[in-house]
Formats: C-alpha cells, sequence, structure tokens
C-alpha cells in the first residue's frame, strides 16, 4: 500500500473519529449521558478496529489519534478541550500497544472477539484517563501531583467498566466488516477520502470560527 | 496457555477489577451537605454569607460564586500564600491547587468551582473539602 494512500485512510478515519467525538459526544455530554464512556466504547472501538481490518497497518490508529485529538481541540462546544483531545491521542496509542501482538487470525471464535473487545474499550479508556489526569495539568501549568492520581484510581478502574461491555459487544459487529468487500476504486478513493476528512474539518473549525471569533 | 485460552481469562479479570473498583467507589462515595474547609464544615448559605461575591468570564459564559480567596482569609487560613489547597469532591476527584490560581478561582452556589484560566479538569464539581496543605 502506498504511504499517500494509507495517509489518506489516517485522516479520514482520524476525522471521523474527531468529529464524532465533538459532536455525538458533546450532545451525549449534554444529555447527562456517560459521554466519554459511549465514545470510547462504540465509537473509537469501531473506528480503529475497522481501519485495522481494512489497512492492517500497525502505526495508522496512533495517527488516527493524533488527528482525532487536534480536531478535538476545535470543538466548539462546552467540555474540557485539552483533557478530551490528549484522553483521544492517547486511546490511539494505547490501541497500537494492545493489537500489536494481536493477529487478525486470532479472533476466530465470538468468546475470543468479545474477549479482545472487552480488553481493548477497557484498556483505551481507563488507560486516556490516566494519561489525562497526569498531562492536562503538566500541559495547562497548575502540575501533576500523583496523590491525586491515586486517590482517583478506583473511579477510573470503575469507569472503565461501562466501555469494557460496550467493546465486548462491538467489537464482533465491527469484524463483518473483514466479509463486506468495500473496497473503492482507485478514482474516487482520494476524492471520496479528502472530500469526507474536508467536510469534518470544516464543519467543527467553522463552528469554533463561529463561537470564538 | 494458548492465546485462546489466556486472552478471555484477561477479559475476566479487567471485568473482576471494574466491578469491584465501581463497588468500593459507591460504598465510599461522601455524602455530606456541607463543604469542610480547614476542618471545619461549612454550609454553602453560610459560606456565601462570609466571602464576597465575584463574577468571572470563562469559556462558558459569565459565573457567579463567593470568591475563593476571600472565603479561605475569612475562615482563618493564615499565611494564604504559603499553601496548597486540595479540592475535593463528592466522587472523590480531587485537584491541588497553587495560591495564585486559588486567587482567582469562585465557589457556586451549586458546589462546584471554577477558575477563569485553566482547563476544565480543575473546575471541580460537588465539592465536599478543601484541604489546606
Amino acid at each position: 500500500m502506498d504511504k499517500m494512500r494509507l495517509f489518506a485512510g489516517i485522516l479520514l478515519f482520524g476525522s471521523l473519529w474527531g468529529f464524532s467525538e465533538c459532536i455525538i459526544g458533546s450532545t451525549l455530554n449534554e444529555a447527562g449521558l456517560p459521554a466519554g464512556a459511549i465514545m470510547t466504547g462504540i465509537f473509537a472501538v469501531t473506528l480503529l478496529v475497522t481501519s485495522r481490518l481494512l489497512y492492517r497497518k500497525p502505526g495508522m490508529q496512533l495517527g488516527m489519534g493524533l488527528v482525532a485529538g487536534t480536531l478535538r481541540i476545535f470543538n466548539p462546544f462546552v467540555g474540557c478541550h485539552l483533557c478530551s483531545a490528549l484522553a483521544i491521542m492517547a486511546e490511539g496509542a494505547i490501541f497500537e500497544l494492545i493489537w500489536y501482538k494481536i493477529d487478525l487470525e486470532d479472533l476466530k471464535t465470538l468468546t475470543t472477539q468479545s474477549s479482545i473487545g472487552i480488553l481493548t474499550a477497557y484498556l483505551v479508556y481507563a488507560g486516556g484517563y490516566i494519561l489525562t489526569q497526569i498531562l492536562t495539568p503538566v500541559i495547562s501549568g497548575p502540575g501533576f501531583y500523583l496523590e491525586n492520581l491515586i486517590v482517583l484510581m478506583p473511579n477510573i478502574l470503575a469507569d472503565g467498566l461501562l466501555p469494557a461491555l460496550m467493546g465486548g459487544a462491538v467489537l464482533p459487529a465491527t469484524l463483518l466488516v473483514k466479509k463486506i468487500d468495500i473496497s473503492i476504486k482507485d478514482r474516487l478513493y482520494y476524492p471520496t477520502t479528502i472530500g469526507l476528512s474536508a467536510f469534518c474539518w470544516l464543519f467543527i473549525v467553522g463552528n469554533w470560527m463561529l463561537v470564538n471569533l | 496457555m494458548g492465546k485462546e485460552k489466556l486472552i478471555p481469562l484477561l477479559a475476566m479479570s479487567v471485568l473482576l477489577i471494574g466491578i469491584s473498583s465501581a463497588a468500593y467507589v459507591h460504598a465510599t462515595q461522601v455524602n455530606k451537605d456541607t463543604i469542610s474547609i480547614n476542618g471545619y464544615d461549612y454550609t454553602i448559605n453560610q459560606l456565601f454569607s462570609m466571602g464576597t461575591m465575584r463574577t468571572i468570564k470563562t469559556d462558558e459564559g459569565k459565573k457567579t460564586g463567593v470568591a475563593l480567596d476571600d472565603l479561605m482569609s475569612k475562615v482563618g487560613v493564615s499565611c494564604l500564600s504559603c499553601h496548597s489547597y486540595i479540592i475535593k469532591a463528592k466522587d472523590r476527584y480531587q485537584q491541588t491547587i497553587s495560591w495564585d490560581i486559588m486567587q482567582t478561582g469562585i465557589l457556586t452556589d451549586y458546589g462546584r468551582v471554577y477558575f477563569p484560566d485553566t482547563a476544565h479538569t480543575f473546575w471541580i464539581r460537588d465539592v465536599v473539602e478543601i484541604q489546606v496543605k
């Protein structure tokens, strides 16, 4: 696979992830629902696993996290922009670590598929949560205090339960992608990926400019 | 042990960790209507009658509440700038705030602190304690 094609895929899937975090995540948050858990357990797992299945290129999901996290910074809606952006970037990196040793051939039985979904969603969510608790105070200035993280650890480990259960159901469903041939003809690939990515960015950044400028 | 057995075992383990942590968090959640500052309990109304009001501008709009720096002074903290302040929530979430930042903050009548120039992670909800360290 040539690098430009992979880069366009990273841009597309990262933009879709960031877009869903901004629009759907913010809506869920406003409705008082567990937005972080739903976004990781359903949307992040679906997009990360789908891109892994379609492109089969380790490293791609790290790039997706960077793209999605960058887009999340421009979220025009309420919420902790920096913490969410850092969490998303961390989630992409943690997914890469978990899936480094996972061969797609390992995912034969429903039990294994569901178990990997649980592990992926739980570790991605809890890891992202922990890293953002460390990095946000460091980057934003006030500084990191280990005691604050230690006190919060039971909450983080508990909060990972809901995304884990979602991941256990979502991953087997996502694996159905393997059975669908969604190959796009070369002449349509770049217009589609770039067009959809551009829409995500223009919509979010445009709204951000309307709200802030 | 093969992957086909190890992976479900690991998944069961994280679920058990999640369930036991949820039970622990539920059992240890603080349920009280007062806010403890420097070891003494106050109601929100008491705190609002003690401190001066301040309106700050945040990226979520204007917020009004009692000024935290004035509040610390009124509750009798000596040498305000010598301390850092740990603000704790009902769900055990906590953040450590320096005096420089405390001077910009407010506590609202719905128990949330806001600081105009920090990330939202420092805007703690359901405050139950401000520990002077």
